[in-house]
């Protein structure tokens, strides 16, 4: 017996059809990634399997849940399901967790009350001692590390026994090593005999997971069938083009040719809320060099950034730019493109008073927007009507406006698709390279890094210990 | 929503009364006339005359405008000294914040009620001693809320990228924090305001603040309290007005954000 089964669901707005056709089938042990860029119609196939289509959307279609034939227009009968025979895995999962109960009442409470088992206590401590939380129990959300929150979250998403598991972008925001544990995770899923359904843009997660893979694109299909086969030897233009994206498939970078130094700190130590971070830093940037910075998350990357930038003194050491050198030439591009504008003020409000502040001729700006392929139509946005790639590329022209010296991008791509990703970091880097602008380049992909940046610096988590050889691992 | 322009549309009303009324009904709200005593309304006087045959509309609009009046002067000094002092206090940190922070405590240690009497005794029956007294104590609201909500505001990237493209504090206050405290404050504004009515009439009441003959609501309320079996209707004025300009000012300020 299948345990999922859908046959030509497609989801429509009154105007149009967001999500053409589609059926697949999930078998005990099967996994099935569905893959495609931001807007390809992935999160809404997921969300009308689940009854939690955003209103003014309808599905259409067959669904066929352990067997049964579910109304799949009728929200309310796919909810009585939910936790016990589909269940998801949220994005970003430690934020799902009650901050205000301890960890063993977040698992306990779903086997009591959604597996209604005879014993809950036996079933918690059985499973908080198989993902190692066994000494965790009487701690809140705010006392567990990343890792442990995360392992929680899946523990009390899959405590209702439910066979089916929808995963919506597990990997999104984590560093490497937490992705591959939550691959883990989700691998055991199809191998204890559930069946599961990933959604994600990282095609190595994707590789992990196995089974089927679906390529969406606006709602289209454009390639299915295995995981090796897809990844492998794409068939279709697009899923080529996917694929091409991932940092690890870049092309190398050109050498590097670094100019005159722009800034150099000697014995740097940066301490945040009274922690030290690290200590005895020496770090130079040069003009035209793309330097990458990498480090396990909390270290004090974004810190060190700030502490460059002068937004943060530091605890210990000097930092000398290069002789006569504005203040406003070191600026920075933000992970978050909608947080670093103004929320009430439209886009090119906000460059014309930069520009008519350091009296910066207005036939600039158009140049600078063309060579980032941009829509001047844009300006007269307001940043919350623009999207994530676009307002990061408006960031990168807010700067340029200013001939900056130096750049410091605090994961500038990591919220955007990769196809997105790869455009943004190749203009930001190619800009760097030919206005002869040190850009320092925070990333958690250490292949972006590598196929990216000139050099790298690495910042250890262990404070105290002296990093003078940082700057000398070069690539 | 609809709460809001219902409390917007009682407060339009009382202003209408308070500052209409001496332009169609000139009347010295002071002049007596004991032939009137307690007269109750009628069509040439609408509302009556109270127990010294003074006409009841002309004393509630005179009384309406002090209270207005000296609630509007208040809110106006106490929200700029409240989001001057709360945007220096998050924005410099440090050692100014404790100060100032610690100085808007102990204003608040202190009864505002006492700051108002000692106000009122150094300048007696002024109404500048009331906006005085209530400035001195309804600041620190303003300000505790002002400091807390900039602060939120001023670690956004927004504002760190502000700060680096060279714009100036003044620059960064209009564009990036006022949007963001202006929609906190307006139901503390509103409030504040009828505290202020709210005090005014209560000093009044027990006989601390203005003196008579001067209108005032609640030395109103206490002059026409020994009348109250002969003309309840001349009692319920004051009561009723009072009670409409505070249930507007709660409605503006109760509105549910979504």
């Amino acid at each position: 017996m299948s345990l999922l089964t859908v046959e030509n669901l497609s989801v429509h707005s009154a105007l149009q059809e967001m999500v053409a056709p589609i059926s697949l089938q999930l078998d005990p042990g099967q996994a099935v990634t569905l893959i495609g860029e931001t807007g390809s119609g992935k999160s809404l196939f997921a969300q009308a399997l689940l009854g939690t289509l955003p209103t003014g959307l309808h599905a259409q279609g067959v669904l066929s849940l352990l067997g049964q034939q579910v109304a799949i227009d009728n929200p309310t009968a796919i909810e009585g399901l939910w936790g016990r025979a589909i269940s998801v895995l949220p994005q970003e999962p430690w934020r799902a967790l009650d901050p205000l109960m301890r960890a063993w009442g977040q698992v306990e409470e779903v086997y009591r009350l959604v597996a209604r088992s005879d014993t809950p206590e036996k079933a918690t401590r059985a499973v908080l001692n198989a993902l190692d939380l066994g000494k965790a129990g009487d701690r809140f959300p705010f006392e567990l590390s990343g890792g442990m929150a995360q392992r929680l979250a899946i523990a009390a998403a899959r405590a209702g026994g439910a066979k089916i598991v929808i995963a919506d972008e597990p990997s999104k925001g984590l560093d490497l090593a937490r992705r591959d544990e939550v691959a883990r995770r989700l691998r055991i899923v199809p191998e204890t005999g559930g069946a599961l359904l990933t959604i994600t843009h990282d095609l190595e997660l994707a590789e992990m997971l196995g089974g089927e893979i679906i390529v969406l694109r606006e709602g289209q299909i454009v390639e299915r069938g295995p995981a090796m086969q897809v990844l492998r030897a794409p068939q279709a233009p697009y899923t080529r083009k996917l694929i091409a994206a991932e940092p690890r498939h870049w092309p190398a970078p050109p050498a590097p040719h670094p100019g005159a130094p722009i800034l150099t700190a000697t014995g740097l130590t940066v301490a945040r809320g009274g922690k030290v971070l690290f200590s005895g830093l020496d770090i130079s940037l040069h003009a035209g060099e793309v330097v990458g910075l990498c480090g396990p998350s909390g270290v004090g990357k974004s810190s060190l950034g700030d502490t460059l930038l002068g937004l943060a003194d530091p605890a210990a050491g000097q930092i000398s730019r290069g002789a006569g050198l504005a203040p406003i030439r070191f600026q920075k591009l933000w992970q978050d493109p909608p947080a670093a504008f103004a929320s009430h003020q439209r886009i090119g409000q906000g460059l014309a008073d930069l520009m008519a502040l350091h009296g910066i001729a207005r036939d600039r700006l158009p140049p600078l927007l063309a060579r980032l392929r941009l829509d001047p139509a844009l300006l007269e946005r307001l940043p919350t009507e623009v999207s994530g790639g676009e307002l990061q590329r408006l960031a990168i022209v807010r700067a340029l406006l200013l001939d900056p010296v130096m750049l410091f991008a605090d994961e500038p791509s990591s919220r955007l698709d990769p196809l997105t990703q790869r455009e943004v970091i190749g203009m930001l880097t190619d800009l760097a390279r030919s206005q002869g602008i040190a850009l320092l380049l925070v990333s958690h992909s250490p292949d972006l890094i590598a196929q990216a940046t000139d050099r790298q610096v690495h910042l250890n988590e262990n404070p105290g210990a002296p990093q003078a050889a940082a700057t000398l691992q070069t690539a | 929503m609809i709460a809001r322009y219902f409390g917007a549309a009682i407060l339009a009303a009382v202003l209408m009364f308070a500052l209409g009324l001496p332009l169609i009904h000139p009347v010295d709200p002071v002049a007596q006339s004991l032939m009137h005593a307690l007269h109750p309304p009628s069509f040439e006087s609408w509302l009556g005359y109270d127990h010294l045959g003074r006409s009841m509309a002309a004393r509630l609009a005179a009384a309406l405008r002090l209270s207005l009046g000296l609630a509007a002067a208040t809110l106006l000094t106490t929200a700029v000294i409240g989001v001057a002092l709360g945007a220096l206090a998050s924005w410099r940190g440090g050692w100014v914040d404790r100060a100032v922070t610690l100085f808007a405590d102990s204003v608040v240690a202190l009864p505002a009620l006492l700051i108002v009497l000692m106000a009122g005794i150094i300048l007696p029956n002024q109404p500048l001693a009331f906006w005085a007294g209530l400035s001195a104590t309804l600041w620190v609201e303003i300000f505790r809320l002002t400091r807390a909500t900039i602060r939120a505001q001023l670690a956004a990237p927004s504002v760190e990228a502000a700060r680096l493209l060279g714009f100036g504090p003044f620059y960064i206050f209009r564009i990036h924090l006022w949007p963001e405290l202006a929609p906190v404050l307006r139901a503390t504004f509103a409030l504040t305001f009828a505290a202020v009515v709210m005090g005014i009439a209560a000093l009044g009441f027990v006989s601390v603040g203005v003196r008579a003959p001067t209108p005032e609501l609640g030395l109103m309320m206490v002059e026409l309290l020994p009348y109250w079996r002969e003309a309840p209707w001349a009692l319920l004025q004051p009561v009723l007005v009072t009670l409409a300009t505070l249930l507007a000012l709660t409605l503006i300020a109760g509105e549910k954000r979504t």
